[in-house]
């Protein structure tokens, strides 16, 4: 690009965030303002009531059940996606085809999901679970195609070069370049899906973000900051764990 | 034992790789197959155990036709022939029994082998060709963790272990330092003299080809232009193969 194009660019970039920061109503001043707000926010939230710490247990649990089976359907699903989507390994029909679809689905956020599936099939758990599996398969295959298209091709071939079957030589040829690499990714969306799930509640889709919408809306501040505190430490926990067990993959 | 008539192989928008190559070799030869890079020799390898389709041309290996062949009849052709690459071509993450028991995956129930049982007899087998190429104690270790020497004694198990009739050899040493290149063609001619099995490798160090070749085939352009015992190979046979442009005899790395 010619240097008055960047130019240009960097002046029309500066020129938008103005913009956008005029339209956002951007204010130092109301920011102020509202501090001591969020201070009486704070204030009425101590101290956590520990009378809710079953509830808040009851609600952690069933994100990480969201999250794990969100997780462990897309990841199927993800399988065949992901080659679908891989330049290498399917037919150009069928890679474009996929390919449009899935930059469709991925385009929409897994709690938008959860609003259509919480109209479709009702209250609780159950449209969470399936608005985690519909935006994670696509990630998911996104992000396995990758992983095929960087895949050696030279051992793969020497696998082929001994005789062995198509099905051996995807076993002993393609799948350890990309099963730790696999598991790797999946672990890191439940990561993702663990926080994701924790306001899946505030659409009506289960896990703890219920009950922190329900402890704000009566106002019972002393509760929800109980809760808030569980799905901290649970967020701390999933996070740690998960990413200890990733860093002994690769 | 190998066959090779009229052997030709195009590649699009490039020079003919291989133009009307014939060879016979005999059981339990050590070939030399040497040229400069791009001269066809890893082709005409890649062609002789099927990794290749010619464009025209017959491979016989072993009184099989290779070329034509499909499925299962070209499975059960390539399983007889072991295939050395010069970079490896191991699977990293796995460990060294499990790459060199990749080489038993035609002679093994296919099922169970998906599921990564071999059972003991097998590898009780792999071990002990481990222990062969100088790699006992190593069976358990990752092979990313290995020297790169170590690496290619373990891709020539895994071919050991094919019970191949042949074994091919594309540039074995290229990846090695020239210490290491002489323990791996010495590995080579052992398997060659112990085991009779046939052994063909593109070499492109000379004094390598001279030394461990007990048959010089020279390839240039696709076409073998000298082939004959290492004594035969003077001034004139080593400019027909590399060219008055390769000035004096190429000795040591390319």
């Amino acid at each position: 690009m010619s240097r008055g194009g960047r130019w240009a660019g960097w002046i029309a970039l500066a020129a938008v965030f103005v913009w956008s920061a005029f339209s956002t109503e951007l204010s130092v001043r109301r920011m102020l303002e509202g501090l001591p707000f969020m201070w009486d926010f704070l204030r009425r939230m101590m101290p956590p009531d520990p009378s809710v710490l079953g509830n808040a247990l009851r609600g952690a649990v069933q994100t990480v059940q969201i999250a794990l089976v969100g997780t462990g359907v897309a990841a199927v699903l993800a399988l065949p996606l992901g080659f679908a989507t891989a330049r290498n390994a399917s037919p150009a029909w069928l890679f474009y085809v996929a390919r449009s679809l899935l930059n469709v689905f991925r385009a929409v956020d897994t709690l938008v999901y959860a609003l259509l599936f919480v109209a479709a099939v009702g209250l609780g758990p159950f449209p969470g679970v399936l608005a985690v599996v519909v935006y994670t398969a696509t990630v998911l295959a996104k992000l396995y195609s990758e992983a095929i298209e960087a895949i050696e091709p030279g051992p793969v071939e020497a696998v082929r070069a001994t005789g062995a079957t198509g099905l051996q030589v995807l076993r002993w040829g393609v799948l350890p370049q990309l099963a730790p690499q696999f598991l790797s990714f999946t672990l890191y969306r439940f990561e993702a899906n663990v926080r994701a799930a924790a306001i899946l509640g505030f659409v009506g889709a289960g896990g703890i973000g219920f009950y922190i919408q329900t402890y704000l809306r009566l106002l019972n501040y002393p509760a929800a900051a109980s809760v808030l505190l569980v799905l901290i430490a649970l967020v701390m926990i999933i996070d740690f764990a998960s990413s200890r067990i990733r860093a002994r993959l690769v | 034992m190998i066959r090779v008539r009229g052997l030709t192989k195009d590649y699009p928008g490039s020079p003919r790789a291989l133009d009307g190559v014939d060879l016979d070799v005999a059981r339990g030869e050590f070939v030399a197959l040497i040229g400069p890079s791009g001269a066809g020799k890893s082709t005409l390898l890649r062609c002789l155990n099927g990794l290749v389709t010619p464009t025209a041309g017959q491979v016989w290996v072993d009184e099989r036709q290779v070329t034509g062949a499909s499925g299962e009849a070209r499975r059960r052709i390539q399983a007889g022939i072991g295939f050395v690459f010069q970079q490896f071509n191991l699977l990293r993450r796995l460990t060294v029994l499990e790459n060199a028991l990749i080489g038993r995956l035609a002679h093994v129930s296919r099922w169970r082998s998906l599921l990564g049982w071999f059972g003991p007899v097998e590898v009780a087998r792999a071990a002990a060709t481990l222990a062969r190429v100088g790699l006992d104690g190593l069976a358990a270790r990752r092979v990313d963790r290995l020297s790169g020497g170590q690496q290619q004694r373990v891709a020539i198990a895994r071919a050991l272990l094919q019970s191949p009739a042949v074994i091919l050899a594309d540039e074995p040493m290229a990846s090695l330092d020239p210490a290491l290149a002489h323990t791996v063609m010495e590995l080579l001619r052992r398997i060659n003299q112990e085991d009779g099995i046939t052994v063909i490798a593109s070499l492109h160090v000379l004094d390598l080809a001279q030394t461990y070749g007990r048959r010089i085939v020279g390839i240039s352009r696709g076409r073998i232009v000298h082939d004959g015992l290492p004594s035969t190979l003077d001034a004139a046979a080593t400019m027909r193969i590399f060219g008055a442009a390769a000035g004096p005899i190429p000795n040591g790395r390319a």
